[in-house]
């Protein structure tokens, strides 16, 4: 869509050119050669009415294909989120925005690349894939965390589309939130395959059931986009004990893999008021994630092995 | 002086030097552990002075949310009032008959006192009806987001009815 909308003005030109050439030739053979020249003068500042005339026409014509009753653009309405680190005693603000729905891709992250290119170079977001499997462009979108490029703009104008940053974090600039406590604490639950005897390592493939295979679908999928995190209100107020929906199920990921070897030792890192147990279901996480995962799902299912794993201690001692 | 100082410190920081190249040998190949890397975080970032971004102002609200919310609230109301119910037992001089026949002589009219009623029904029912969903979840059933949904309606539309049934009583 993006390259379409770079693509139109380009052959606008074209269509504007070849007319204008037509007019000049038709005018400069109707002259009479002594005024050759003031005949040229005029056609072509003709030439320039010409063309004006001419890109109306075009244009005219081009949103008769697009769509067949002439309306008025959709001008809809962006509020984003904006702070500038850069100057000094700069307070967030909402900063508008407006774009014509039918000149820009379906997607919010159309939108934001739109004006990036066109309106405002200043402002500042991650992206990368555009297609939902980096994560980059998490951001919260009309009250929700999602993924940018996968969200598409709601056509109503009346309504603005309101941007922020993912909710209670560090914001680096406008729509960038420090991630590094999340990827740290990702760090802290070791997300690797663990074994017992090192010395056999990479000896030979580690062979899966097809059934315990199938436990690992719909947790592995996670591209820690970190929108289920930053949507849930204990990580909010417990961010830095808490580890979150999206590590936790990562942490259960690695519980249940039929071949770590240290699932007991996971549970246990586990075992203490915050990191796990902060979670009370509110279910925020699931219902915001843009994958279709159910990290609230995970962390309950860790929640049954935490106690069962207790009975096997007390068993064992 | 200065001479003096520097001959005292050479030995210290020659027996100094090979504890920390020991200590560096170690450190070095493992890199920054998780720990050190949340610490490096949180100092930063209260250096910087980096705005939080906005959170319980601009998210919206659903359902679930709302009764989690409403939960913890009707838990921790719960819990204060049957508190302060037996404190005041205790501490008032009156017998409980009394303050009942207090209540009866003030005769504020069935609306009013139906709705009181109704405020401490309601939250003892939802709060013990959406402990039986907590227990259900506890057990890994009803995660999907629509069961999720059917179940708080149910609990909502229980809760009322029960409360309205005791009110009535």
């Amino acid at each position: 869509m993006i390259i379409k909308s770079h693509q139109r003005p380009i052959t606008w030109t074209n269509a504007i050119r070849q007319r204008a050439g037509r007019h000049l030739r038709v005018l400069v053979t109707q002259t009479h050669p002594v005024f050759n020249m003031s005949a040229i003068c005029v056609s072509l500042s003709r030439n320039l009415l010409v063309a004006r005339s001419c890109g109306v026409m075009v244009m005219g014509r081009s949103v008769q294909t697009a769509a067949a009753p002439v309306t008025e653009p959709r001008i809809k309405k962006f509020q984003v989120y904006r702070w500038d680190p850069d100057s000094a005693g700069d307070k967030p603000r909402m900063q508008t925005y407006e774009i014509d729905l039918d000149r820009c891709g379906p997607m919010v992250l159309d939108a934001l690349i739109k004006i990036k290119n066109e309106m405002d170079p200043t402002l500042t977001f991650r992206r990368s894939c555009r297609e939902g499997i980096c994560g980059s462009c998490a951001m919260n979108i009309n009250g929700g965390n999602t993924l940018a490029c996968l969200n598409k703009i709601d056509t109503n104008t009346n309504k603005p589309t309101k941007i922020y940053p993912l909710p209670h974090m560090y914001v680096v600039k406008d729509l960038v939130p420090d991630m590094s406590n999340f990827y740290a604490q990702y760090k802290s639950i070791e997300p690797y395959l663990k074994k017992k005897d090192e010395a056999q390592e990479g000896k030979e493939q580690y062979f899966q059931s097809v059934e315990d295979r199938q436990k690992l679908d719909g947790l592995y999928e996670c591209i820690l986009c970190a929108c289920c995190s930053t949507s849930c209100p204990s990580y909010w107020w417990n961010g830095d004990k808490y580890l979150g929906p999206a590590v936790l199920m990562q942490a259960y990921r690695w519980m249940i893999d039929s071949r770590d070897e240290f699932t007991e030792e996971r549970l246990s890192k586990l075992q203490d008021p915050f990191s796990l147990y902060r979670c009370h279901t509110i279910m925020n996480c699931t219902k915001t994630c843009p994958k279709g995962l159910n990290p609230g799902k995970a962390i309950a299912e860790i929640k049954k092995m935490m106690a069962t794993y207790q009975e096997k201690k007390a068993a064992a001692s | 002086m200065a001479l003096l100082l520097r001959v005292i410190a050479r030995p210290g920081v020659c027996l100094a030097r090979p504890q920390y190249s020991v200590i560096y040998r170690h450190v070095a190949p493992m890199g920054t552990t998780a720990k050190e890397e949340m610490n490096k975080f949180w100092a930063k970032n209260a250096k910087l002075n980096r705005p939080m971004s906005p959170h319980l102002a601009i998210y919206q609200w659903s359902v679930p949310m709302m009764m989690s919310v409403t939960f913890r609230g009707t838990g921790v109301g719960l819990s204060g009032a049957i508190s302060a119910f037996a404190l005041l037992a205790l501490a008032l001089p009156g017998q409980y008959p009394y303050y009942l026949d207090l209540i009866h002589s003030l005769s504020v009219g069935p609306f009013l006192i139906g709705l009181a009623k109704f405020g401490l029904s309601f939250p003892l029912s939802f709060h013990t009806f959406n402990g039986v969903r907590h227990l259900w979840w506890d057990i890994g059933k009803g995660f999907r987001i629509p069961e999720v949904y059917r179940t708080g309606y149910t609990v909502i539309g229980l809760s009322v009815i029960t409360s309205l049934a005791l009110c009535l009583l």
